[in-house]
């Protein structure tokens, strides 16, 4: 079958874009956290498939020709039909998960459903390495090859083909891999007629896609319930899918003041995968006034006259032209969203009124880091970042997600840009019991001191309304002129002075009450008393987020989960903190998962007398070491390159195509103790390095030009996956002279491990730090290089596995 | 395999598929239960999980005892009805907690003679809540399959008076305004300026903020001629959440 390395290649290629594409479909019906869930879940698939070569080789092996082309076939036929099969069981909602038991019926089905593609896959290319041994080296260069394609053509595909369509699509890949690899002159009718149908049904899933209902818990579902409601406007991109919804019932008016007698305008929403993500508001203005100075949003404006803005996450631009409105002479609205960004400027711009073709703003596609390390950033009068939280508190659906703009070092990087009158302006929803807030105040009180500014009540000033608060950090103390300012506007609106150096008690709740007294205690201690104290008492984590630890939104805490049940009880708990939940949920499911996939077949090959433990020790360090180090890899390369999409997709493919020269150059040296050993401790060796020193050399050229930061990513990705590719061979190479049956086994033990230590690097990150889990793949490739050594003793042609780690 | 082990494990695999469509199935069908069982069902709902925990308006009470909840939860939620638990409804709305039902009430200080108005029907319970103490409750829903079966269950439940509305109650009820009480069940992320200016003088708006499913807030809204002030109030008393005492 000389055709099989292509065969390979096209099939890793669909499995790693088909990953990518369930993720956003899955976050379009659900939320990312429940799509991470998932996909974890189904990528155990892979590990199945080891498990079941390990169980039934011997049968596999006998009828390798016939099953071959069938599996990548099933691959095929799985890609095109799960989301229908899915549906067939009716509607699954994340939220309802904690409430409903019901659900859990449909997740479980989801989650075996969605494995069908990853384990017919990973069972057709673990059994072509097993029994085409003697070409493993090229075989797992298109393998690999195969899957750093697959990433980056999914991002390029996404651009052109709504997601709910490219599954059909994709399954023309191993359906082609199927065909390559019928055994030459042995096609049979049966054959030929079954293809037919499974390509049938990949065109009809292209034609008719199957797309995962939206959970009715969505903000475009409720949305979309409002009489005469419709999408006007849908576009998919790699950086998710936007609609714009209509209705006589939208109105933008968030958290108006209660003093406010006119009408707000009803204005089109963007939604981006069925959440909100803004108002068409255009240039804003309710009478003589910005609909948002009747806002605690305007503050800033009421204290000071800022002319150079800077809106981070500026979205649909509302903060935009507040900024204008209040006579700012230069916006720079920043917007990672690229797709979002040409709709508003180039193909629309009538949808905001020209706002973005007005030219005193300058719109950049970039994220906010990205913009704020420019050489070129200018000095800014004001920096306005996104509003956090949602009208009634979110329910942590955030906590998995890396918030770079809320870290220490973005803090004071803006704080570096402010004219002396400068100021950072931040509003927030109310939530219960308040979190994001105090993160926020004991951020901006470690600002100060790293910067040796003065005291946080000099510098930062507050006002609340019924629903947000809107916080103010000042390059110079806040004067009289200022309180009094704030005072007045706070008086107008109906609004209460939150923070304010000469704050008298009775001030802070005139218009607005709030019978729990500790959200101000909380925030007196935060500004002005024991800090420490108050922050190890809290019963959520409140330290500010840094770069290595960048979950703003993360605030739960595994040692402090007896005391949030005891006060709020355990039907609730979940929801404080969906993300953080759901986390912990995925880890205690893979692990069982992986634990029965690995023991299951030892139940048959017995433990004693032939080195498993070795073999465990060894494939389960891999598979921890790999991911764990890939996780990490690409969260310090999605802050550094700017644009998270790209960046996702160029670091898979660096470390994958890396890895792969890697595997191929190890086909030359002996798979004795010495190359294991040596090839282990030179990859702990890297990352040790790396923990060190990958920081600094990342932070020192963040201002470069963009094609010379990827050039230096590459330059720094390559030699430790190099040799990460490397040590998988190796081993197997190394197991197979003594213990050929155990190869599968070994296989798919990488393979749960790879899955489990996304798991357990996440829960790691969102607690310890990236840092940490750098340490961790460090500690797993050196035990990795101890128990190399002691697999098995000959060295002959061996198999290697498929994994999911691509 | 012997044919007694065969049968075992065809037993197990026949036990196993109704158990698998169990798990599959979104819930379970409420079974009919007698109105006798349901009464002390309520009873128990009132004196367990509303009359301890504070509520003491002895009209808000009454109300919590005779408006029959069960009339208006899906068929499929019977059962759970007077659990103390909000329980989805459908279109991502639910039914609040009954506790929170009746401190939204107690918090609007009704009396006989007053006039009250409800933004969002969903199920229709709050109002039947509402018109078990006064005798003019408006309700408006502006999604029309909620405001057809929230109006059905009150009709079905004998709440004839009440009037219920499928439109957008961004404007209010005006022609029945000004109202001395107003229940915003489905609050949007701002307070329309129509239903500040349908609040009698005095008046009392009432408006829940936050998911149902977890901790909530309920905003009181009041007016004192042109000044409108709010409070922000936490119906569970939780335990402090500072370790200070320590």
């Amino acid at each position: 079958m000389n055709r099989l390395p292509l065969a390979v290649g096209l099939t890793s290629a669909a499995v790693i874009a088909f990953q990518l594409v369930i993720m956003q479909l899955l976050s379009i019906a659900q939320w990312h956290h429940f799509a991470y869930m998932v996909i974890s879940m189904a990528l155990l698939g892979f590990g199945a498939a080891g498990t079941l070569l390990a169980l039934f080789r011997t049968q596999f092996e006998r009828h390798y020709a016939t099953l071959l082309p069938a599996l990548f076939a099933g691959c095929a036929l799985a890609m095109a039909a799960t989301a229908w099969l899915v549906g067939l069981a009716g509607d699954f909602d994340a939220f309802l998960l904690f409430f409903d038991a019901g659900q859990f019926g449909l997740l479980a089905f989801s989650y075996l459903a969605w494995s069908l593609p990853f384990f017919c896959a990973g069972l057709a290319i673990t059994l072509a390495f097993h029994c085409e041994v003697q070409r493993i080296g090229v075989l797992y260069c298109a393998n690999m090859a195969g899957s750093g394609a697959g990433a980056l053509l999914v991002i390029g595909l996404l651009w052109l083909v709504p997601a709910e369509r490219l599954a059909g699509l994709l399954a023309l890949l191993p359906l082609a891999a199927a065909w390559l690899a019928q055994p030459a002159g042995r096609s049979s009718r049966i054959a030929a007629t079954a293809g037919l149908a499974i390509l049938a049904v990949a065109l009809a899933s292209l034609a008719w896609p199957a797309m995962p209902s939206p959970s009715q818990y969505k903000d475009i579902s409720a949305a979309l319930l409002l009489p005469g409601a419709e999408i006007t406007h849908t576009v998919s991109s790699p950086h998710g899918r936007l609609e714009v919804v209509q209705a006589d019932a939208l109105r933008f008016a968030p958290s108006l003041s209660l003093n406010f007698r006119g009408e707000p305008p009803t204005r089109p929403v963007v939604f981006s995968d069925g959440d909100y993500l803004g108002t068409l508001l255009g240039p804003g203005m309710a009478g003589e006034r910005h609909l948002l100075d009747h806002t605690t949003r305007a503050l800033p404006y009421a204290l000071r006259r800022p002319a150079r803005v800077v809106v981070l996450e500026a979205a649909t631009g509302t903060e935009v032209s507040l900024a204008l409105a209040q006579g700012a002479t230069e916006v720079h609205a920043v917007e990672p969203n690229r797709q979002l960004n040409r709709l508003l400027r180039d193909h629309h711009p009538e949808w905001l009124d020209g706002l973005y073709l007005d030219p005193r703003v300058a719109l950049q596609g970039s994220s906010a880091r990205a913009w704020l390390a420019r050489p070129a950033t200018p000095e800014l009068d004001l920096v306005v970042l996104p509003v956090l939280g949602s009208f009634g508190g979110s329910s942590g659906e955030q906590a998995l997600r890396e918030h770079y703009h809320l870290t220490l070092e973005a803090f004071s990087r803006m704080w570096e840009l402010l004219s002396p009158d400068g100021l950072i302006a931040v509003t927030l929803w109310h939530e219960e019991p308040p979190r994001a807030i105090l993160r926020l105040l004991s951020s901006w009180r470690a600002v100060l001191a790293t910067q040796d500014a003065g005291t946080p009540l000099e510098h930062v000033v507050a006002v609340r309304s019924w629903g947000t608060t809107t916080l103010l950090l000042g390059k110079r103390p806040f004067d009289a002129a200022d309180r009094a300012g704030l005072r007045t506007f706070a008086a107008d609106w109906g609004f209460d002075p939150l923070i304010l150096a000469d704050l008298e008690s009775r001030e802070r709740d005139h218009f607005n009450r709030i019978t729990d007294p500790l959200l101000f205690a909380a925030i007196d201690t935060l500004l002005d008393g024991d800090a420490r104290q108050f922050l190890r008492d809290y019963p959520f984590d409140l330290r500010p987020a840094t770069d290595d630890r960048p979950f703003f939104a993360r605030f739960m805490q595994w040692h402090r989960l007896g005391e949030l049940r005891a006060t709020f009880g355990l039907r609730q708990l979940p929801y404080l903190e969906l993300g953080f939940v759901l986390a912990g949920v995925t880890l205690v499911q893979i692990t069982l998962a992986a634990v029965a996939l690995i023991v299951l077949p030892l139940a048959r090959s017995g433990w004693q007398g032939t080195r498993r433990r070795w073999t465990l020790l060894y494939f389960s360090s891999l598979g921890l070491g790999f991911m764990s180090l890939e996780i990490v890899l690409i969260h310090r390369m999605l802050l550094y390159l700017d644009q998270p999409v790209y960046a996702t997709g160029a670091v898979l493919a660096t470390l994958l195509v890396a890895s792969g020269a890697g595997s191929l150059a190890s086909a030359r040296l002996a798979a004795d103790a010495r190359h294991l050993a040596g090839t282990g401790l030179a990859v702990a060796g890297l990352v040790m390095l790396y923990s060190l020193g990958l920081s600094l050399l990342l932070a020192a050229s963040m201002g470069w030009p963009l094609a010379l930061k990827a050039v230096a990513a590459a330059v720094l990705l390559a030699p430790p996956a190099f040799f990460m590719g490397m040590m998988f061979p190796l081993g197997l190479r190394r197991l197979a002279g003594r213990e050929a049956p155990q190869v599968p086994w070994a296989c798919a033990i990488d393979s749960c491990l790879s899955v489990a230590a996304t798991a357990i690097a996440t829960l790691i990150a969102l607690d310890a730090g990236f840092q940490a889990v750098m340490w961790l793949a460090g500690l797993a490739y050196l035990v990795a290089a101890l128990s190399g050594p002691r697999l098995g003793t000959l060295e002959v042609g061996a198999p290697m596995g498929q994994n999911p780690r691509q | 395999m012997n044919t007694a082990r065969r049968k075992r494990h065809g037993a197990g695999a026949a036990a196993l598929l109704p158990a698998l469509l169990l798990l599959l199935a979104p819930g379970l069908p409420g079974t009919a239960l007698g109105e006798e069982t349901f009464t002390a069902q309520r009873e128990r709902m009132v004196s367990r999980d509303i009359a301890q925990r504070g509520i003491r308006d002895p009209a808000v009470l009454a109300a919590m005892r005779t408006a029959p909840r069960h009339e208006f939860v899906p068929d499929v939620r019977q059962r759970q009805a007077y659990d103390d638990n909000p329980l989805p409804i459908g279109y991502g709305q639910t039914i609040s907690q009954p506790y929170i039902v009746a401190y939204m009430t107690e918090l609007l200080r009704l009396e006989p003679g007053m006039r009250a108005l409800e933004i969002g029907t969903g199920s229709g319970y709050q109002a039947a809540v509402l018109a078990e103490i006064l005798d003019e409750v408006y309700s408006i829903e502006i999604i029309p399959e909620l405001a057809r079966w929230g109006e059905a269950n009150l009709r079905r439940a004998g709440y004839e008076a009440v009037q219920v509305r499928q439109a957008d109650g961004y404007h209010g009820w005006d022609e029945h305004g000004p109202f001395d009480a107003i229940v915003v069940t489905a609050a949007a992320d701002h307070v329309p300026p129509p239903l500040i200016a349908q609040l009698k003088d005095g008046g009392r708006m009432v408006i829940p903020v936050g998911s149902p499913f977890r901790t909530q807030v309920l905003m009181l809204v009041t007016r004192h001629g042109e000044e409108v002030r709010t409070q922000s109030l936490l119906p569970v008393r939780f335990v402090p959440l500072t370790r200070a005492a320590e």
